[in-house]
């Protein structure tokens, strides 16, 4: 504990160069690294992506003959879809955890002021978290993809065959990147927002699991249509696009999903902003 | 440093307020506060509880947005600042850090947005005696143990200027004297040391400075030894031995802040 040596200004104690975006985001993705529920919600993401691809194909490969032909047809024009939708539907609940987490625990800590004081212009700090949780999240969820979509197409071989060389089938699998990915960015977005974990969670578990839901019992087509138009919706962008039961195209979801990251995410830097911490 | 860096050093003091006005909900935190902190001495920050320290605080560093009024370090808003941390160093509260992750993490990460070589992260550890512990999850510390962090922190970029928010709360005898030694020691090294305290026989000992505020005003703003002997009652000032008289602080504050109390029993 002397402290006479280690006070002095030396060079040593000097930043290596003038420190920008590029500084913010490694220390970022120190902060995300250095946590167990990081590992927790990323191993999660996985398990979970892979046991509801393999539970969802096994059951209609298994249940095949025994389909009506609505539902034959289905399975065989959206197979992806099959194999993606079903593994992102459920994994998504852990990364919207982790996206909440990123933010709100740093407001429930204390930690944002630390984060703050070291960037004060506030939103590059934000942006930063955004950029290392995008690339984690695509990064690992484009390396489940492929896995769940190899496993899948095994399994549904004898009814339908796809090949990951397809366009519908990259597409389908560059979809469940994406959709992680936005979702995460959702989550992160509406935990800036709310600032306490629980109530962040909460809101972005109710957004991905009863509001298209509740949207949907509106009835006649607009339901259909506002329903397929939440966040929720978006898993369109992992199917083939020739499934009938979808109002909306893969790119159009796509569009939407973009749509409420766009729209949250301004709130979040705006509020990120103008808010005393 | 430069040249040029060391002109504005010289140009402007280490902290400035102006004017700094701050109300929340209609009720005033931080009242037309001008003062100014100069290098090479440690200020004490006074005031009853809730007459704006706090609040003083995270206005000088960006953390709230006056109302009016502006906060200068070394002539600029903090949020004009590169690399921030080295040039103001801070410990606002204990336990401002993920509780799940090591001591050694948070301090990572704090450098690397500076940065800073991770270098610098052990040898602050080492500087605050955490060493032995730095793996450990930081949510597992005492109050001493986050305290000393939370200084770790505010010292890692060697900023010119630091702000320590009642630092010695929960700290032991050694922790105060270690602290008492540390910010005597940064304020002869040349740096400004801005400290808040309640504790007036520990500000007797260490502040050279005194800023006193109350209900969010400014009271006093005057070197310690002046401060008491004006404050004091002139007949038990005459009668004190010049040795004894910082212990004078606390009934020379209690008379100029009895009508600022802000929660007093009657």
């Amino acid at each position: 504990m002397s402290t006479a040596a280690l006070l002095r200004t030396d060079s040593a104690v000097r930043p290596t160069h003038r420190p920008g975006f590029t500084d913010l985001v490694r220390s970022e993705w120190t902060k995300f690294t250095s946590l167990r529920s990081t590992w927790w919600s990323l191993g999660v993401m996985t398990v979970v992506s892979l046991g509801f691809t393999v539970a969802a194909t096994a059951t209609y490969t298994h249940d095949y003959p025994h389909l009506d032909a609505a539902t034959q047809s289905q399975f065989r024009t959206d197979t992806v879809g099959l194999i993606l939708q079903p593994a992102a539907q459920f994994a998504q609940l852990a990364v919207c955890v982790l996206g909440v987490l990123l933010i709100a625990s740093e407001y429930s800590t204390g930690m944002i002021r630390a984060t703050m004081l070291a960037a004060p212009r506030r939103t590059s700090a934000l942006l930063a978290k955004a950029a290392t949780l995008a690339a984690a999240v695509f990064v690992l969820s484009e390396v489940v993809a492929v896995a769940c979509f190899l496993i899948g197409s095994r399994i549904v071989r004898a009814h339908s065959v796809v090949s990951i060389t397809d366009p519908t089938s990259l597409h389908a699998v560059l979809g469940f990147g994406a959709y992680m990915t936005l979702i995460g960015l959702v989550a992160l977005s509406l935990g800036t927002l709310l600032r306490h974990p629980a109530a962040g969670i909460s809101m972005v578990l109710a957004m991905q699991f009863v509001l298209a839901g509740v949207v949907g019992m509106i009835p006649g087509s607009v339901g259909k249509h506002l329903a397929g138009a939440m966040p929720s919706g978006a898993t369109v962008i992992m199917g083939s696009g020739h499934n009938a039961s979808n109002v909306y195209s893969p790119a159009q979801g796509l569009l939407i999903l973009l749509g409420w990251v766009a729209v949250l995410g301004a709130s979040a830097l705006h509020t990120v902003k103008k808010r005393d911490v | 440093m430069t040249t040029a860096n060391t002109h504005t050093f010289d140009a402007a003091p280490a902290i400035e307020a102006r004017g700094l006005t701050k109300s929340y909900g209609g009720r005033t935190a931080v009242a037309d506060l001008s003062f100014a902190v100069h290098a090479g001495r440690v200020t004490g920050f006074l005031g009853p509880n809730g007459a704006g320290k706090s609040t003083t605080m995270r206005l000088l560093l960006g953390l709230e947005r006056p109302e009016a009024g502006e906060a200068l370090i070394e002539g600029r808003p903090y949020a004009a600042l590169i690399a921030p941390m080295t040039r103001v160093g801070a410990l606002l509260d204990a336990k401002a850090f993920h509780k799940g992750r090591s001591a050694r993490g948070h301090l990572l990460a704090l450098a690397r947005s500076q940065a800073l070589p991770d270098a610098r992260v052990d040898a602050v550890l080492d500087l605050v005696g955490l060493s032995s512990v730095a793996r450990k999850r930081a949510g597992g510390f005492s109050l001493g143990m986050a305290q000393r962090l939370g200084i770790a922190a505010a010292l890692l970029g060697d900023p010119r200027i630091v702000l320590l928010d009642e630092p010695v709360n929960g700290l032991d005898p050694q922790g105060i004297l270690w602290i008492r030694t540390l910010m005597k020691q940064l304020a002869a090294e040349g740096r400004a040391v801005l400290v808040s305290s309640h504790l007036m026989n520990e500000m007797a000992v260490t502040a050279d400075h005194l800023l006193v505020i109350g209900q969010g005003r400014l009271l006093a703003d005057c070197p310690t030894a002046e401060f008491i002997e004006r404050h004091t009652d002139p007949a038990v000032y005459a009668a004190t031995p010049q040795v004894a008289r910082p212990a004078l602080l606390e009934e020379a504050f209690m008379r100029l802040t009895a009508g600022a109390a802000e929660y007093s029993a009657h």
